[in-house]
């Protein structure tokens, strides 16, 4: 999963940069493990992640953490931290610069340590790009540090709806040497992320041979929050010392950078007519809180708001153009899920919150969700 | 003691009314930053709103002095990259752009490029922005529809690439297929280009 939660961040699947810097997260599940060579187990594991991205997405830096309990009372602990800076653009070229780190104990018995530094080109044209990139570093087991190096290209393709991904690799560690040649494909759709990933290690000196594969769905329950469902069989990694194994797992993750999902809002442009605003953004209460803008035929005519709110027992507003005064919507006539009201509002940018039975105030769908000055967050609509 | 009673009501009666929502501290600074920003040639109406809406969020008054004092610097920043003559709806629109991580030199760039009224074009420059694209790859875009587009097409540029991202593209890939739909070429910037996977 490492690999697919890597394509999705390398696709863009995190949240928002200018929205949310820092996104933590925290993913809690039971697991049934198979490593090979062992017996099967039963085990529940805690994983907290952290994700730090430059405002103009010059640079990242994350973390993770995972502690996993076995049914014999043997646990593992693993943390692994990596950072990437990206060069400016030069026509369609842009170079990367990264850094990783990573250290792993199994019950007091076996201890793994790597750090790596790796250099990248990357070429995009449109929607489909590649890269080269050169990797070396130290990898230790126990007291005995062996030399990283790799090398490895790949390329991938954008779809409307679905990003693939292909690469191959070529790994040296100490004296093991294998390849890897490894296609992604990952569909979001309406608040479920699929993810697959199938390989196969070959030319393999003391790695292991043979076909892998991993799947994964992500349901977004809520907001911050997702089920997500994993299972596949994934190859030995001599870099950081997990072995080879098979496992099934289900889980939950909390946390504002963890859904993969995009927040929606097409951006609330307001028509003649009343407009759709489709999307989803991992916010079940706001993707259901959504907001169309209806022009009247004049300038001067007042703007009607109107909310869908499903389930909601009151709607109010606040904004800008009710000096922040909070103003009880009405309930449509014909429509028991819009909420209504006409306003007088002057052309421009504006910004708006909502809330329903006197929840707290949150951007509506249909708006361009920001965050405001005040540790949370407002909608933005633009009034032509 | 007469004069200064005279000259706390002639203050108080100059004041924004709808300022009394704030705490007599916080409402003296912010009537600060808003006499301050009026007497240089800012608007204080978006000052004002900022504090309304911090005391509609419960924001306590350091905070809401803090998010006036940033917006009045941003104002000014974007007048100064604008000119003298933009409109008080430019300004806030230029302040969002330059907040969501748009250079002053892009506005200026902005200004020379399109004819007035700019509101819209520093709207979507901000909103791609605070999408997740790049700022040099927006702001590209932009400057490249700016001459020529309308503000409709601005607006449907937009729009196009908002559904995109929310199918899962690449903030900057987005931008730029959506760009070079329309024969721009911004040189192609994905943004978050896909690094190994294997090496996390």
């Amino acid at each position: 999963m490492r690999v697919l939660a890597l394509i999705a961040l390398a696709c863009g699947a995190a949240v928002p940069v200018a929205q949310a810097q820092v996104s933590p997260a925290l993913d809690a599940g039971i697991s049934y493990v198979r490593y090979d060579g062992f017996l099967p187990s039963g085990a529940v594991s805690l994983a907290p992640s952290v994700r730090w991205d430059h405002p103009r997405g010059r640079a990242f830096a994350s973390a993770r953490g995972t502690y996993l309990r076995f049914e014999s009372g043997n646990r593992s602990l693993d943390f692994s931290t990596r950072g990437s800076w990206f060069a400016p653009l030069a026509r369609r070229w842009r170079g990367e610069l990264g850094l990783g780190f990573g250290a792993s104990d199994y019950a007091s018995i076996a201890h793994f340590s790597h750090g790596i530094v790796d250099a990248r080109v990357h070429l995009t044209d449109r929607d489909r790009g590649g890269w080269v990139s050169t990797s070396v570093g130290r990898s230790s087991f126990g007291a005995g540090p062996r030399p990283v190096a790799v090398l490895a290209m790949g390329v991938w393709l954008l779809g409307p709806a679905v990003t693939m991904y292909a690469s191959l690799d070529r790994s040296f560690v100490g004296d093991t040497a294998y390849s890897d040649v490894r296609s992604s494909a990952r569909l979001q759709r309406s608040g479920i992320t699929l993810e697959g990933t199938l390989g196969a290690r070959m030319l393999s000196n003391g790695a292991g041979r043979g076909i892998y594969g991993e799947g994964s769905a992500m349901v977004a329950l809520g907001r911050t929050t997702a089920l997500i469902l994993a299972g596949g069989r994934y190859p030995t990694d001599v870099i950081t010392g997990s072995i080879a194994g098979r496992y099934l797992s289900v889980g939950f993750r909390i946390g504002g950078g963890a859904l993969s999902i995009r927040r929606p809002a097409p951006v609330a442009q307001p028509s003649a007519r009343p407009h759709s605003s489709s999307g989803a953004d991992g916010s079940a209460l706001r993707a259901e809180t959504r907001l169309e803008i209806t022009l009247g035929e004049r300038p001067d005519d007042a703007v009607r708001l109107t909310l869908f709110a499903p389930g909601a027992s009151a709607v109010e507003i606040s904004g800008d153009f009710t000096d922040w005064q909070p103003v009880e919507l009405r309930r449509s006539t014909t429509n028991r899920d819009a909420w209504q009201g006409t306003f007088r509002i002057a052309r421009g940018i504006h910004r708006i919150n909502v809330r329903r039975d006197g929840g707290a105030w949150m951007a509506p769908a249909g708006t361009i969700r920001s965050a405001d000055d005040f540790d949370g967050e407002v909608g933005v609509f633009l009034l032509p | 003691m007469m004069i200064t009673a005279l000259l706390l009501i002639v203050q108080v009666a100059a004041q924004d009314p709808r300022l009394e929502r704030l705490d007599p501290a916080t409402r003296s600074l912010v009537v600060s930053v808003v006499d301050s920003a009026k007497a240089v040639g800012l608007p204080g109406e978006p000052l004002i709103q900022r504090a309304l809406e911090g005391a509609t969020k419960g924001a306590l008054g350091p905070r809401i002095v803090t998010a006036v004092r940033r917006l009045a610097t941003d104002l000014g920043t974007a007048r100064a990259a604008l000119g003298a003559g933009v409109t008080t709806p430019e300004l806030e629109a230029g302040a969002a752009a330059l907040r969501a991580g748009a250079g002053p030199d892009v506005l200026t760039h902005l200004r020379d490029a399109r004819r007035p009224p700019l509101t819209m074009a520093l709207a979507v420059l901000a909103d791609l922005v605070a999408s997740g694209v790049p700022a040099d790859s927006a702001s590209a875009v932009v400057l490249a529809l700016a001459p020529s587009a309308r503000d409709a097409d601005l607006v449907e540029f937009r729009r196009a690439v908002e559904r995109d991202i929310s199918l899962g593209a690449p903030p900057g890939a987005a931008a730029a297929v959506r760009a070079a739909n329309t024969g721009i070429r911004l040189g192609a910037d994905a943004g978050n280009p896909p690094r190994p996977a294997s090496r996390q």
